[in-house]
């Protein structure tokens, strides 16, 4: 069940090799090995309490790992710290907002922490959204809200956005726009964001890669397209020819113990080959699938 | 820096007001109150004099300058013992460490406990210097509006006690002059210290009460104890006679501070129980309802061992009801004799020049903990 070797490091924007932590006796990370390539927008996706907020927090330099290494942007953030958070645009999972100040202190408090902040810039994307600057921010909405975590983070012009569940508590209008923002700033600056969610929908049509994380460890990183493509959704009595089963869980009604099969890269090739149309499994199955491998499947059988 | 010492003003706003309108508030009732004094106008002499309403029979009647001397001083008096006045000057103990722990709680564990620290730490880079930028501003609000607060208790202590320069007598020196700014920054120092290291505010605030109160209680003796000793200087006891009466200490409104003593029997250095076996040896006790006035003026360590007791001017102890206990008419040479050492009045400015470098260096103390804590702690 390991990761595929999607990106080179000498291009990679973030890179973690062997990272474990352990809270306790809990195992948050264990040895997972990540590259995310330069320009991408990665989709980490797990269950709750997989591992994701530690994985962004180890990037962030919350939380010092007890083995292995991660580097943001070429520095690793807990030996060269400021060095390191200038590069890196954060987004945390709840909205951080003062209370009492407005969206313009807002502003003003990251123009005096961070000394490459663009005010103009996050004021110009916060005006676009129609967010009064006077306003205070603790009387924002949700999604406005977010948009201030998020303008806040672009602000900054780093070239590595974590983005830590920001969709969690956001409606689904919301979340629209939210990802629409991220994707033309991001589009428009050629930064790196890694975007993580328990929301597949979500991040399905915003991310070009996608990482699963379950358990601690790596279920799958490969582009988007690739997990769609080389995998494929069937009966557990009717796998691919040349096919490794991924994950068994209940399918859509729960009628149905479903299985998710990893092509073998020939037989995935040779799919795309042979139709006009490829056949393709929906990323929610594959993410499914994947999360049905880390728990097992004795939870999913049908009574 | 301007833009960051206003926006965490802003973000701590109701500390901020409510800091302010205290000690403002606070040094206008100090301002006031020792005007009340002042206004009185009562001649020192009067207050010397006074003898708290008590006439002596034995007397003849008091001339009618006499009673206007009196009722000068009992309005003195009352207006100095009134609970407005009591008030204020506990307000004024109490203010620094006050205004400390409600400004430094909030500092760090507020960020952490409404989840901004994530965002500041991140935006940030150094966290250090994050938490520099709070500080600072910290120690600009805090240190102006304390020293407003403790020149006004000088100002007042001058007027409870006229003929005593308040520069140069350690009446009450702990909580008034600039010692107040020292200990307002132990305090928040102390304060946004635990709020590091605890993440929480209400248990900061708890926990630095205890400390901040329980150091503050302690801080007499500690010094006297352990810092002081090496400067105290031997105290002439010849006035202390002439005076009639001794009163020792900060707070007793003499303008030396008492440190301690040692006491002397034939020249000999003694303990105090061997002074008291002394006087269980020699004294003799007989029922009598008053005591009996006898011509030795030397005083038994054993009253006036604490700061603040006092012994009669006439070297007669009271014992049960209806007991007196006289020395013996001993050559005054041979009884016990106490050494007082005490730091002078004049020494004033050095000594609190010295106590408020230890708060300072507490304070740069907790800082650094601080620092050091923020540096390695989750944000969370």
């Amino acid at each position: 069940m390991g990761a595929d070797a999607g990106a080179s490091t000498a291009t990679a924007a973030l890179v973690a090799h062997g990272l474990s932590k352990r809270f306790r006796k809990k195992v948050a990370l264990d040895s997972v090995d990540l590259s995310v390539p330069a320009g991408s927008i990665t989709a980490l996706v797990g269950p709750n309490g997989a591992g994701k907020t530690t994985l962004i927090r180890v990037c962030m330099a919350f939380e010092r790992p007890n083995a292995g290494r991660v580097e943001v942007d070429g520095v690793d953030p807990w030996r060269h710290r400021s060095e390191a958070l200038r590069r890196v645009g954060y987004v945390p999972q709840t909205p951080a907002v003062y209370r009492g100040l407005s969206v313009e202190d807002h502003l003003a408090m990251a123009r005096s922490l961070h000394s490459g902040f663009d005010a103009d810039y996050a004021r110009r994307r916060l005006d676009q959204l129609g967010i009064p600057l006077d306003q205070r921010a603790d009387t924002l909405s949700g999604g406005q809200g977010a948009q201030l975590g998020l303008a806040i983070a672009l602000g900054t012009r780093a070239n590595v956005l974590l983005l830590d569940e920001p969709l969690a508590n956001l409606d689904p209008l919301a979340r629209r726009e939210f990802i629409q923002v991220l994707l033309d700033a991001v589009r428009s600056e050629g930064s790196t964001a890694l975007l993580s969610s328990h929301i597949v929908t979500d991040v399905e049509d915003a991310c070009d890669r996608l990482v699963i994380l379950g358990g601690g460890k790596i279920r799958l990183d490969c582009p988007l397209e690739q997990a769609r493509r080389t995998h494929r959704l069937t009966d557990a009595d009717s796998p691919p020819p040349g096919a490794t089963a991924v994950g068994s869980f209940l399918g859509k009604g729960g009628q149905k113990v479903m299985t998710l099969w990893r092509l073998a890269a020939a037989a995935a090739d040779g799919a795309d080959g042979q139709s006009a149309a490829p056949e393709t499994t929906s990323l929610e199955d594959v993410v499914l699938g994947y999360l049905a491998a880390g728990r097992g499947t004795a939870g999913l059988q049908l009574n | 820096m301007l833009t960051r010492i206003r926006l965490t003003l802003k973000q701590h706003r109701f500390e901020t007001i409510a800091i302010s309108i205290v000690c403002l508030g606070l040094t206008a009732a100090a301002l006031i109150e020792a005007y009340r004094l002042n206004s009185l106008n009562v001649p020192l002499s009067c207050l010397q004099s006074y003898q708290g309403g008590y006439i002596d029979p034995s007397q003849a009647p008091i001339s009618p300058a006499q009673a206007h001397c009196n009722e000068l001083a009992k309005s003195f008096f009352d207006t100095k013992g009134s609970l407005d006045m009591n008030l204020v000057q506990l307000l004024l103990l109490f203010a620094p460490l006050l205004a400390g722990i409600v400004f430094g709680a909030p500092l760090v564990a507020r960020e952490i406990e409404q989840g901004t620290a994530p965002l500041s730490w991140a935006l940030s880079g150094s966290r250090r210097r994050w938490l520099l930028g709070k500080v600072l501003t910290g120690v600009l609000l805090l240190a102006p509006l304390m020293l407003a607060v403790g020149l006004a208790a000088n100002v007042l202590e001058g007027a409870l006690n006229p003929g005593l320069n308040p520069n140069a007598s350690f009446s009450n020196y702990l909580g008034r002059g600039v010692i107040d700014v020292f200990w307002v920054l132990a305090a928040f120092a102390g304060t946004f210290a635990l709020g590091t290291i605890l993440g929480r505010t209400m248990p900061a605030v708890v926990l630095a009460l205890v400390v901040c109160f329980f150091v503050r209680a302690a801080w007499d003796a500690g010094m006297t104890h352990f810092v002081l000793r090496p400067f105290a200087v031997e105290q002439v006891q010849q006035d202390q006679q002439q005076q009639g009466y001794v009163v020792y200490g900060p707070g007793g409104g003499s303008a030396d501070m008492y440190v301690y003593y040692k006491s002397f029997i034939d020249g000999k250095e003694v303990t105090d129980a061997q002074v008291n076996d002394w006087y269980q040896q020699n004294m003799v006790c007989v029922p009598m309802s008053t005591p009996t006035p006898t011509p030795s003026a030397s005083t038994s360590p054993a009253d006036s061992s604490s700061p603040g007791a006092s012994a009669t001017p006439d070297n007669s102890k009271m014992g049960d009801i209806g007991i007196a206990c006289q020395g013996p008419a001993f050559d005054p040479s041979h009884m016990p004799q106490q050494v007082l050492y005490v730091i002078p009045g004049s020494w004033y400015w050095q000594t609190v020049a010295l106590e408020s470098g230890l708060l300072l260096l507490g304070s740069l103390f907790c800082g650094a903990i601080a620092f050091v804590w923020v540096d390695r702690r989750r944000p969370y």
